[in-house]
């Protein structure tokens, strides 16, 4: 799928741009003892080859009733991709894994509140074709989250294409 | 800690929708998108940051730093207090998320590891030298459909 495996610079400027994704080339540069025009052209094919995305992140604890909810699926097996496109499609969630073990389909979500998580995991997803159970777990609180890394799963293109829309 | 007082105005949002397409746009681009000037979108980005309401980020893939296993485990405690077990399980390098919960198990965690051929050494070296886990619930990612988190926590 990728042509290009990445280097050591390149894990340094990902290391960089994961605390401050608006850190100038210039200055990576100056830091790493590169040129501009290196670091220029290394930022580019990593987010060429999907290696890296460049986003906002805005803190939950700005919603109101911020609630994080891990909703394990089991599916009927003949659909489980299905099912798992489908769980995608609710703005909620933000994370749909297939595993193989303890459910069929793991998806996390971000919720308003204990309403909205009864309402779109044990009414809406329970009621989608194919789906056998619904196990839902409230996350408490998080003492780890290490937000860069996440699987990059739109092909640059799509996100050009879809901003372009706008 | 954030700035609980903080509000996002509606510039603030604007200049959120466009940083989340691409985080590394131009202040001046943005500011000829929105018909305002360079130093006042300067200024709310700065602003946002300050209040950890907003940060904008690299965001890699696992394969980027070799993580090619991803195995969602769900954690019981017993014998000591989950938070405890929980922040000795946030030292480990391997464990990228860790959440305390409320449902079948007392944490969940996200643990990326390399290859298979890692997963003796975390499970007997790292895992199991943590006290107070009385059972494991693993599973193994197969396929990821999606993973997007742009509203976290900071």
């Amino acid at each position: 799928m990728r042509n290009y495996k990445i280097d050591e610079l390149d894990q340094q400027i990902i290391t960089l741009l994961s605390e401050d994704a608006r850190l100038s080339n210039r200055k990576i540069a100056a830091e790493l003892g590169f040129t501009e025009g290196t670091i220029r052209s290394r930022v580019k094919r990593l987010e060429d080859e999907n290696y890296i995305r460049f986003t906002a992140v805005t803190n939950m604890e700005h919603m109101k009733t911020p609630l994080l909810a891990q909703i394990g699926i089991h599916a009927e097996q003949d659909m489980i991709k299905q099912v798992a496109e489908e769980v995608a499609k609710f703005s909620q969630i933000n994370a749909v894994i297939i595993l193989l073990g303890r459910f069929d389909i793991f998806a996390i979500g971000l919720f308003e509140g204990l309403a909205e998580v009864q309402q779109v995991a044990s009414n809406q997803i329970l009621d989608l074709k194919g789906v056998r159970l619904v196990e839902t777990s409230l996350v408490v609180d998080v003492a780890k989250y290490d937000n860069r890394v996440a699987k990059i799963v739109h092909p640059l293109s799509e996100y050009s294409l879809e901003f372009a829309a706008k | 800690m954030s700035d609980q007082n903080f509000e996002f105005s509606d510039l603030d949002r604007s200049i959120i929708t466009i940083l989340k397409k691409d985080g590394r746009t131009s202040n001046q681009k943005i500011a000829d998108m929105l018909n305002v000037t360079t130093s006042m979108v300067a200024t709310r980005i700065r602003r946002m940051e300050q209040a950890k309401a907003m940060k904008v980020v690299a965001v890699s893939d696992f394969s980027a730093f070799d993580y090619n296993v991803l195995l969602p485990i769900g954690v019981d405690v017993k014998g000591r207090r989950a938070n405890d077990v929980a922040a000795d399980l946030a030292k480990l390098e391997e464990v990228a998320v860790v959440q305390l919960v409320s449902g079948r198990h007392d944490i969940e965690i996200l643990v990326t590891l390399p290859s298979m051929d890692d997963m003796s050494g975390f499970l007997l070296e790292k895992l199991s030298k943590i006290k107070g886990i009385r059972n494991l619930d693993p599973s193994f990612a197969v396929d990821i459909i999606k993973y997007d988190f742009d509203v976290a926590p900071i």
